[in-house]
């Protein structure tokens, strides 16, 4: 299994920087684990019915540092059951980039995409050439190439099954040949 | 080659002659630290054994597990969370340290925090053990890797170096140095970077003061943040370190991505208001908010100092009727010196409630805030639904600032019951 090339419409673009994404599904639904019940409750403090505006293979977009603060793994839960198949942002916290890509989550670095994208773009992520490019407007944008361990994670759809494969690896490189 | 103390760390841990910026490691850490929290050990024990076919981890000395949220239990599941923790302790020869105080600093007690040390925990508020010149890094889920190889893999993140220069004023704590550190150089500035901290104002700070600065580097966007071991560090650790590793320090012609100095000499105390540990203010500019509840400790705040200042601001004076101040000591042996001190006599008579050591108070397990409440807290973080219902807020502050408030039932500025109980010191002497 290897990482696939992205394509999708922006269902939302996270002006603010900083970004607390435990806001998306609201603090006080952040105990609930029924991955339906969160995707229901996914923006429902910034729009009515966000769920049914979301495709497969949609993405989101946030500003700089998305994901300060404490983030809880709900929020991006409930996102992946709608089918948000990425975030692209101008950058990352560290603790939320960590938490979403052990889960096989493309978190996804590329200065200036808040300023080229309006909701409802299509959207182009090619890991071949490491660019992100806005379809509507031809506007292409280099993205911040993942280290070979983060690709990995994300080439085996996870931190369990990458850390499987490369114990496997070694396992094999170890045994007799013959 | 001219390293930095977080270079040269992960180059050993790494098995390499240095390492720089960039580049991707795979480390051996020398301990592997984590508490005991549904969805994080529970699962790390489960897909050990169960994904990875793995009966025991690999050299079980370098791991540690602490009891300390959910202390003490308020259901039978989280008993049952705890009970197994104790059972894989016990099959895997792990340590299990249980009701001994928040792990963070129980595990400097204990000598973990050994300088030179390589650490990994899934919390990032481990990077307090950076206090002692360890580099301590919380990796989220990644920890798992090392429960199942003996390494971890991660990119050796550049360095930022921050002198802290100037004198202290009265009143002003650890805790507002750090605050103040994200107001000047902003919550993004160290994302995914190391911090090591120098400077006269450090070298001055207590050894509890740099746990609460170094512990807090999370809000700053790094990965963590340490000091080079000097005097008062070696006499920490000396006799406790549970690894023999030489000190290290920066070369004197170490590469830095950038230097940041700040001067502190003008820092009054501070409050960072909701909703965002970013949001660092001046305390006067808040003066006389109304405040219903405040909590003094966490992994954070509530050792010695913090306890020994409140007691000061608080010495022969009541709080307001109908605040309710909670306090409790980072650890057991910090409460035991508390209490040889007269220092918990002190805090209960003038109104105190005093619990044993808990990591519960800080999230709102305990002493659980309702709609419209607020609260003055030292704990470590104040987004909303963090000590209870959304609708509440968290102002946090120093001990001191605690204190004050507690008596005023409003955010209040310490400084003048500190003067006070300066100047009454000064008359018996």
């Amino acid at each position: 299994m290897s990482l696939v090339n992205l394509r999708g419409r922006v269902a939302w673009i996270f002006e603010e920087d900083d970004y607390d994404i435990d806001l998306i599904i609201g603090v006080r639904n952040i105990k609930i684990t029924d991955v339906k019940e969160l995707a229901g409750l996914a923006m429902s403090d910034y729009v009515p019915d966000f769920a049914s505006t979301v495709h497969p293979g949609d993405m989101l977009i946030g500003g700089h540092n998305f994901g300060y603060g404490h983030p809880h793994y709900p929020a991006m839960r409930a996102m992946r059951h709608l089918g948000i198949s990425c975030v692209i942002a101008e950058s990352f916290s560290p603790g939320f980039f960590r938490g979403e890509m052990s889960m096989g989550f493309p978190l996804v670095t590329c200065p200036g995409i808040r300023a080229a994208v309006t909701r409802g773009d299509a959207l182009e992520v090619n890991w071949d050439t490491d660019a992100v490019c806005n379809v509507r407007t031809g506007q292409k944008l280099p993205l911040q190439p993942f280290s070979a361990s983060e690709r990995g994670m994300l080439d085996a759809g996870g931190l369990i099954p990458y850390l499987k494969a490369r114990i496997a690896r070694a396992n094999d490189a170890r045994a007799p040949v013959g | 080659m001219s390293q930095t103390m977080t270079e040269k760390i992960l180059a050993r841990a790494s098995g390499k002659e240095s390492v720089k910026p960039g580049d991707e490691i795979t480390a051996r850490p020398d301990f592997v630290i984590s508490y005991d929290f549904p969805g994080y050990t529970d699962v790390f024990f489960k897909e050990t054994r169960e994904d990875f076919g793995i009966e025991k981890v690999s050299s079980p000395e370098r791991f540690v597990l602490f009891i300390d949220h959910m202390v003490p239990a308020t259901a039978p599941k989280e008993e049952e969370l705890h009970k197994v923790t104790r059972a894989w302790g016990k099959e895997q020869g792990v340590p299990v340290y249980e009701r001994e105080g928040i792990g963070h600093q129980v595990a400097a007690e204990l000598g973990y925090a050994t300088p030179g040390a390589f650490v990994v925990h899934f919390d990032g508020h481990v990077s307090q053990l950076g206090a002692f010149g360890s580099f301590a890094f919380g990796a989220r889920k990644g920890v798992i890797e090392s429960f199942v190889t003996e390494y971890v893999t991660m990119t050796v993140p550049a360095t930022v170096k921050v002198e802290l220069v100037g004198t202290l004023q009265p009143g002003v704590m650890a805790r507002d140095v750090f605050h103040h550190m994200v107001r000047v150089m902003g919550p993004a500035s160290c994302r995914f970077k190391a911090v090591e901290l120098c400077g006269p104002v450090i070298d001055q700070m207590s050894i509890e003061g740099r746990q609460t600065v170094c512990g807090q580097a999370m809000f700053l966007g790094a990965t963590t943040m340490l000091i080079a071991p000097d005097a008062k560090t070696m006499a920490y650790v000396s006799g406790r370190s549970k690894v023999d590793l030489a000190p290290v320090h920066p070369d004197p012609d170490a590469v830095y991505e950038r230097v940041v100095t700040i001067d502190v000499s003008s820092l009054e105390p501070i409050v960072v208001v909701p909703p965002s540990p970013a949001n660092t203010r001046d305390l006067k500019d808040y003066l006389g908010v109304e405040v219903h509840t405040g909590y003094l400790g966490s992994c954070a705040s509530g050792r010695l100092e913090d306890l020994r200042v409140a007691a000061e601001v608080l010495r022969g004076r009541r709080i307001q009727p109908g605040f309710q101040l909670h306090v409790v000591p980072t650890s057991k042996a910090i409460m035991a010196a508390a209490a040889r001190e007269g220092l918990i006599e002190c805090l209960v008579e003038a109104g105190a409630f005093i619990s044993s050591p808990s990591c519960d108070y800080c999230f709102g397990r305990i002493a659980t805030m309702s709609d419209g409440q607020r609260a003055v807290s030292t704990g470590t973080l104040n987004t909303p639904g963090r000590m209870g219902s959304v609708d509440s807020e968290i102002y946090i502050c120093n001990a001191a600032v605690v204190a004050a408030s507690a008596l005023e039932g409003r955010i209040a500025d310490p400084r003048p019951y500190l003067a006070e109980a300066a100047t009454a010191a000064g008359a018996i002497a």
